[in-house]
C-alpha cells in the first residue's frame, strides 16, 4: 500500500492547461487531487521559458483567446495572475512593397481596407456580423458533452434534441451559414466575401493553423470559425498575450488549483496506469512510486492516454483501431529569436509611428492565396514549406519583462512543417528550416538577421520529444469533422469517459479541443463530478 | 399551343419529369436544343460512322422513378461487370464486384481479403444514400409532417444499421479518400483504384475532405464500386423509354429548339421564348438546365433577389473533365468494356489536381478510358471501335487564357500517352481524335462551364445546400419554375431522380 501521502481521490496525468483545469474544477468540488507533470515546467505547451539568459519566451503556444470566460469566472483566474494584454493589429507585408493592416479598432480597418478594395471594406461589416453570430452559435456546442447519436440511452437522445434544437433555433439562413463553415475550404468561403487577394490569404490563414489542410482544403473553413470563438472580456475574436508569457497562464490555473487544495507535483513522470481487472486504481510513476486514487484522468492525447499509459490489450480492439487511424500530423513549427533591436519591415518604413505601432501586433506572412497554397503543396510531399505561412508577435513590446531594456523576444509561427518529413527529422533538416523561415522573413524585414543574438528552431519532432503532443500535433489531433464532437477521439468514446471504470480522459483530444481553451478539462471535470 | 408545362431539356431528368407530369393529366412539351434527345446520354456523331457517349457512367434509375415512368423499353440491364485499374507496368488489375475473388492478390493478399467487406459495406452507405435520392430533402425549417414522416423512417433505418455502420456512416462521409484508403488498404494501387472513382468530376484531389461522399454518391444503386448497370439497348436507350413512355401519355417532345429566354410577368412564369422568336404559353416551366443557366441566363435579373443570385453565381461548377473520343482500327482488351482507371497511385491524382489549383492542365492527367463499341458494336462501322476518355483535370478557365489549339492538342498528347501505357501499339490504330474541353462540353451541351455535375458533389452543396441554400425544394422564387435538372438535389448521374421530385412539386 502507498503511504497516506500518496492516496487521492483523483490524479491528474499531465500539467498542461487542460489538465490544470480539470484539477482546479475537482478541487473546487471537494476532492483531493494530485496533478503529476512529467517536466519541471508546468503548463505543457503553454509554458514560457528562459532559454537564453535575460529572454523569456512562450516557447509553443503564444497567443490566447479561447480560454473559456465560465472557466475565467469559476476559478476567478484573473485574482491568480491572470492578465490578457491585447494585440492591437496584424500587418500583412505585400509583395508590392505595400501592407494590409487590420486594427483593433474597426474604422480604422475600414479605412484601411478601402485603400484597397472599397467593396471588401463593405463586405468586412457583414462578414464580422455573421462571424459573431455563428461564433454564438456555436458556444452552446461547446459547453455540451456531446450526445451518441447511435445510442438509445435517455440522456443521449435528451442531448440530440437539445441539439436539434438549438439548430432549428438558429434559423435556416444561419444554421446553412454554419453547415457552410463546417464544410467548406477556408478560400472558397472568403471568395463568396471578399475579392482582395491578400485580406483572403491573411484571413484564411486562421483556418490553416494547427492542421495539415491548405486554405483550398474542404473543412478549413471549420478551423477558420474554431479561431473566431474567442472572447476576450466578453469581445469575440480578440486575441491577447498572457502578461509573462502562456507559462503564466499555466501558473495561474495552478495556482487557482492549488488554492483549492490540490497539490501539483513536477518531474513526476507517469509510467502507466495502474488497473485492476476493469478498474484504473493509480498510477506508477517512472522512479518507480505508486499513487493511489479511484479516479485517474489523463491530460495526454488519445495515443498516449490508450496505449502508452495502458497496455492496449486491456482495451476493446475497437477503441484501439479508432485510437490508430486517428489523426495528429503535426504541420507546425515554432522559430524564437532573441534580438539586439527592433526589426524593421520594409513596408512601414517610411512612417516610423505606424511601424511602432505595428510592432504591438502580429506580423503575417501570408501576401497571397496562392502563396499558402502552394506552402501547403510543399508539406503534403514531404518537405517543409520553402515559403512557409509565419504569423510573427513581438512580446516584449507589449510586456517589457520579457527582455533586457532595448531588446526584444520574436515568436515566429510557422507552417508547414509536416512532422512526417521525408526521411525524417534530423538537426541538418531543422537547420534548412530555420534559415528558411529567416530568410522568407528577411524578405519583408531585411535587418532581421543582423539582430539575431539568439535562435531556437523547433520542429514538429521537436514539440513531440519536449511536450509528449504526439507527432508535434498542438491541437492533440486534428480538428477535422471525422474527428470532432461525438467522434472526437473516437466513436462511443467522446464523453471523457474510457472502457476502465475511474479512468478518463480531458485533454485537447476531446470535444471540443484545440488552442488554450480549457473546455475539454472543464467539460471532464464535470461529468466526472456528475454535474 | 396552349401547355400546362414546358420542360426544357430532353436528357432522363427533363423526359422523367414531363412523363410524370403527363400522368396527371398535364399537357405537356419538352424543349431540347440539340438535334437529339437524351442530354449526355446521347451518343454524338465525333467522326462519320462512330458514335460515343459522353458519359462512362450508366447512372442509376432510382425504384420509385421506374414505378412512375416504366422504363421496359430500355431492355433488361447488363450484368455488372468489373472495372480495371491500370498498374505501373500497364497490366490491369480487375476490381471485382462484392465477393467474387479479387485479383490483385499478388499486390496485396490483405486489400484483397479485404475487399468484399469494403465493397459489401459501402454498398450498404450507397443503400442509404439511395433511400435518401428518392425523397425532396428535409431543411432545418421543415416542418410538414408528410415531409418528415419518410425521413424519420429513413433515420430509423440508419439507426437500425447498428452502432458501428451507423458511426462508421457518420465519420466517413466527411472525410478525404486519401485518409480512408490510407486507414484501410497498404496497396498503392488499390488506394488509387478507389481514390479515382471518389475525385470523379470534383476540381479537388484525393486529399480533401468529403471525397468520400463524392464516392458513394457514384455507388447508389450499384453493387459495388463502379458498376453501374447500363440499359442493353445503348447508352442513350433510358432516354428513348423515357420519351416512350412520356409520348404514350401525350408529351410532345421538340428538339433543335433553343429557349432563349424564362418569360415572367408579376413574379409568376408565362412561358418560354424560343431563340427563332415564337413564344409557348405555360403557368408551369421545370428547368433542367443548370442552376447558373436558368437562373442567371434565362430568367431576366429583374425577377430575381439580387441575394438569390448572390448565391447562384457562388455555386461551384468548376468544369474540369475533358473528353477525348478515338475512333479505331483495333479492339480494345474486354477489360474497356467498363471504365479503366489509368493512374497508379494517389500520388500521381493529388498531383494532377493540384495544377488545377492554380488553373493549369495536369502536367500528367488522370485518365479513364473504355469502349463502349465493345458492349454496342453499332456505334462504330464492322470490325471499328471507339475508345472513349475521361481525363481530370482540364479547368473549364485556364489561367493562361482561353483554351487554344496548341492547348488541345497538348492535351490530347497527354491522354494517349497515358493510354499508350496500357495499350501498345495505341497511336496507330487511331483514326481520328476527338476532343471535347470543358468549354467545348459547355457550347455543346450546354452546361455552364461544361460541368456535368452542375455543380460539384461536395458536401456545402447537396441536399438542401443544392442548388443553393434555402432553395432545395424544386420551387424557385419565380412561380411556376422550377429545377429539375442535375444541380438540384439528388443531383447527377440518378437518371431521372430530380425530375421526378420536381415534377411532384409542381404537381403540389
Amino acid at each position: 500500500m502507498p503511504a497516506p501521502a500518496n492516496r487521492f481521490d483523483a490524479l491528474v496525468i499531465g500539467g498542461g492547461h487542460n489538465g490544470l483545469v480539470a484539477a482546479a474544477y475537482l478541487a473546487r468540488g471537494g476532492k483531493k487531487v494530485c496533478v503529476l507533470e512529467r517536466r519541471p515546467v508546468l503548463g505543457g505547451a503553454s509554458v514560457t521559458e528562459e532559454i537564453y539568459p535575460g529572454f523569456k519566451f512562450s516557447v509553443f503556444s503564444y497567443v490566447v483567446s479561447l480560454l473559456r470566460p465560465e472557466i475565467i469566472r469559476d476559478l476567478d483566474l484573473p485574482s491568480h495572475g491572470l492578465q490578457i494584454l491585447p494585440l492591437e493589429s496584424t500587418v500583412t507585408p505585400m509583395d508590392n512593397g505595400d501592407y494590409l493592416a487590420g486594427w483593433a479598432d474597426w474604422d480604422e480597418t475600414r479605412r484601411e481596407l478601402v485603400r484597397h478594395s472599397p467593396r471588401d471594406a463593405e463586405a468586412m461589416v457583414e462578414f464580422g456580423r455573421l462571424m459573431q453570430h455563428m461564433a454564438m452559435a456555436v458556444k452552446p456546442i461547446l459547453g455540451m458533452v456531446p450526445p451518441d447519436p447511435a445510442s438509445m440511452a435517455p440522456s443521449d437522445l435528451m442531448g440530440l434534441l437539445k441539439l436539434g434544437g438549438h439548430f432549428r433555433s438558429l434559423g435556416a439562413e444561419r444554421f446553412h451559414a454554419l453547415y457552410k463553415l463546417m464544410t467548406m475550404s477556408s478560400a472558397d468561403y472568403l471568395d463568396e466575401w471578399y475579392e482582395f487577394d491578400t485580406l483572403k490569404a491573411t484571413k484564411s490563414a486562421s483556418g490553416i493553423i494547427g492542421t495539415f489542410l491548405g486554405p483550398r482544403s474542404p473543412g478549413s473553413a471549420y478551423v477558420l470559425l474554431h479561431h473566431y470563438m474567442g472572447e476576450i472580456d466578453g469581445a469575440f475574436r480578440a486575441w491577447g498575450f498572457q502578461k509573462g508569457g502562456t507559462g503564466a497562464i499555466s501558473e495561474a490555473i495552478a495556482n487557482a488549483a492549488r488554492a483549492h487544495g490540490c497539490e501539483i507535483r513536477t518531474d513526476a513522470s507517469v509510467e502507466r496506469v495502474l488497473v485492476n481487472g476493469e478498474t484504473a486504481t493509480g498510477v506508477v510513476l517512472t522512479n518507480g512510486d505508486e499513487l493511489r486514487a479511484p479516479i485517474v484522468i489523463s491530460g495526454l492525447d488519445p495515443r498516449l492516454t490508450f496505449t502508452r499509459l495502458l497496455d492496449p490489450r486491456q482495451l476493446p480492439t475497437d477503441l484501439v483501431d479508432g485510437v490508430s487511424r486517428y489523426k495528429f500530423r503535426g504541420s507546425s513549427g515554432k522559430v524564437n529569436l532573441a534580438l539586439s533591436g527592433l526589426p524593421e519591415f520594409a513596408a512601414l518604413k517610411h512612417d516610423k509611428d505606424l511601424m511602432a505601432r505595428a510592432a504591438r501586433g502580429a506580423f503575417s506572412i501570408s501576401p497571397s492565396m496562392e502563396y499558402l497554397e502552394r506552402a501547403y503543396d510543399d508539406a503534403k510531399y514531404g518537405q517543409f514549406s520553402r515559403n512557409p505561412y509565419m504569423d510573427i508577435v513581438i512580446p516584449s513590446m507589449i510586456d517589457p519583462g520579457m527582455a533586457p531594456p532595448g531588446k526584444h523576444v520574436m515568436s515566429v509561427f510557422v507552417q508547414y512543417a509536416p512532422h512526417n518529413i521525408t526521411g525524417g527529422w534530423d538537426d541538418a533538416k531543422r537547420d534548412a528550416f530555420g534559415n528558411a523561415v529567416i530568410k522568407t522573413i528577411a524578405r519583408y524585414a531585411p535587418n532581421i538577421e543582423s539582430l539575431i543574438l539568439h535562435k531556437q528552431v523547433i520542429t514538429p519532432a521537436d514539440i513531440e520529444r519536449i511536450t509528449g503532443l504526439t507527432e508535434g500535433n498542438i491541437f492533440q489531433g486534428e480538428l477535422a469533422l471525422h474527428q470532432l464532437f461525438f467522434l472526437r477521439p473516437v466513436p462511443a468514446w467522446a464523453k471523457y469517459r474510457t472502457p476502465l471504470r475511474g479512468y478518463w480522459q480531458c485533454g485537447a483530444g476531446t470535444h471540443p479541443g484545440g488552442g488554450i481553451m480549457g473546455a475539454s478539462g472543464r467539460l471532464a471535470a464535470l461529468e466526472i463530478l456528475g454535474q | 399551343m396552349i401547355y400546362d408545362a414546358v420542360v426544357i431539356g430532353a436528357g432522363p431528368n427533363g423526359l422523367v419529369a414531363a412523363a410524370t407530369l403527363a400522368g396527371r393529366g398535364k399537357r405537356v412539351v419538352v424543349l431540347e436544343a440539340a438535334d437529339a434527345i437524351g442530354g449526355h446520354t446521347r451518343a454524338i456523331e465525333f467522326t462519320p460512322g462512330f458514335r460515343a457517349p459522353l458519359s462512362d457512367d450508366a447512372g442509376w434509375i432510382p425504384p420509385s422513378v421506374m414505378r412512375e415512368v416504366p422504363m421496359t423499353a430500355a431492355g433488361p440491364f447488363m450484368v455488372n461487370t468489373s472495372a480495371y485499374v491500370a498498374a505501373q507496368d500497364g497490366s490491369l488489375i480487375r476490381l471485382p464486384v462484392r465477393s467474387e475473388g479479387p485479383d490483385f492478390t499478388r499486390h496485396s493478399a490483405r486489400d484483397a481479403a479485404k475487399w468484399p467487406e469494403f465493397t459489401a459495406r459501402f454498398s450498404r452507405f450507397a443503400a442509404i444514400l439511395g433511400r435518401m435520392y428518392q425523397l425532396p430533402p428535409a431543411d432545418i425549417d421543415t416542418t410538414s409532417l408528410g415531409d418528415i414522416l419518410p425521413l424519420a423512417a429513413l433515420g430509423l433505418q440508419v439507426r437500425m444499421l447498428g452502432r458501428a455502420d451507423m458511426t462508421e456512416f457518420l465519420r466517413v462521409m466527411p472525410m478525404s479518400v486519401q485518409d480512408f484508403a490510407d486507414d484501410t488498404f497498404e496497396s498503392e494501387l488499390v488506394k488509387a483504384a478507389v481514390a479515382a472513382a471518389a475525385v470523379r468530376d470534383l476540381r479537388q484531389g484525393p486529399r480533401s475532405g468529403g471525397t468520400m461522399y463524392n464516392l458513394v454518391h457514384y455507388m447508389a444503386g450499384a453493387a459495388g464500386l463502379r458498376s453501374r448497370q447500363w440499359a442493353l439497348n445503348g447508352p442513350d436507350a433510358v432516354s428513348l423509354a423515357a420519351a416512350a413512355v412520356g409520348k404514350g401519355r401525350g408529351v410532345e417532345i421538340q428538339t433543335g429548339v433553343r429557349v432563349a429566354r424564362i418569360t415572367v410577368r408579376n413574379d409568376a412564369v408565362t412561358g418560354v421564348a424560343l431563340e427563332n422568336g415564337d413564344e409557348i404559353s405555360a403557368r408551369l416551366v421545370i428547368s433542367t438546365a443548370d442552376p447558373k443557366r436558368t437562373l442567371l441566363g434565362l430568367v431576366e435579373p429583374q425577377w430575381l433577389d439580387p441575394e438569390i443570385g448572390l448565391a447562384v453565381s457562388n455555386i461551384k461548377l468548376r468544369g474540369c473533365t475533358a473528353c477525348v473520343m478515338y475512333a479505331t482500327d483495333a479492339a480494345p482488351a474486354d477489360a474497356f468494356k467498363a471504365p479503366v482507371s489509368l493512374t497508379s497511385s494517389t500520388v500521381a491524382l493529388e498531383k494532377a489536381a493540384d495544377a488545377a489549383k492554380y488553373g493549369e492542365m495536369s502536367a500528367e492527367p488522370h485518365v479513364e478510358c473504355w469502349s463502349p463499341s465493345l458492349r454496342w458494336p453499332s456505334l462504330a462501322p464492322a470490325g471499328k471501335h471507339i475508345l472513349v476518355a475521361r481525363m481530370q483535370y482540364a479547368p473549364y478557365a485556364l489561367k493562361s487564357g482561353p483554351w487554344s489549339t496548341t492547348d488541345v492538342t497538348s492535351l490530347e498528347k497527354k491522354v494517349a500517352a497515358a493510354i499508350s501505357r496500357v495499350i501498345p501499339r495505341f497511336a496507330e490504330s487511331v483514326r481520328h481524335a476527338h476532343v471535347l474541353t470543358p468549354k467545348d462540353i459547355e457550347t455543346r451541351f450546354g452546361v455552364t462551364e461544361g460541368a456535368l455535375t452542375q455543380g460539384e458533389m461536395m458536401l456545402d452543396q447537396i441536399m438542401f445546400m443544392r442548388p443553393i441554400p434555402g432553395w432545395g425544394r424544386y420551387a424557385m422564387p419565380i412561380r411556376g419554375l422550377f429545377l429539375g435538372g442535375a444541380g438540384a438535389h439528388p443531383g447527377p448521374g440518378i437518371l431521372g431522380g430530380a425530375g421526378i421530385l420536381a415534377a411532384r412539386a409542381a404537381l403540389k
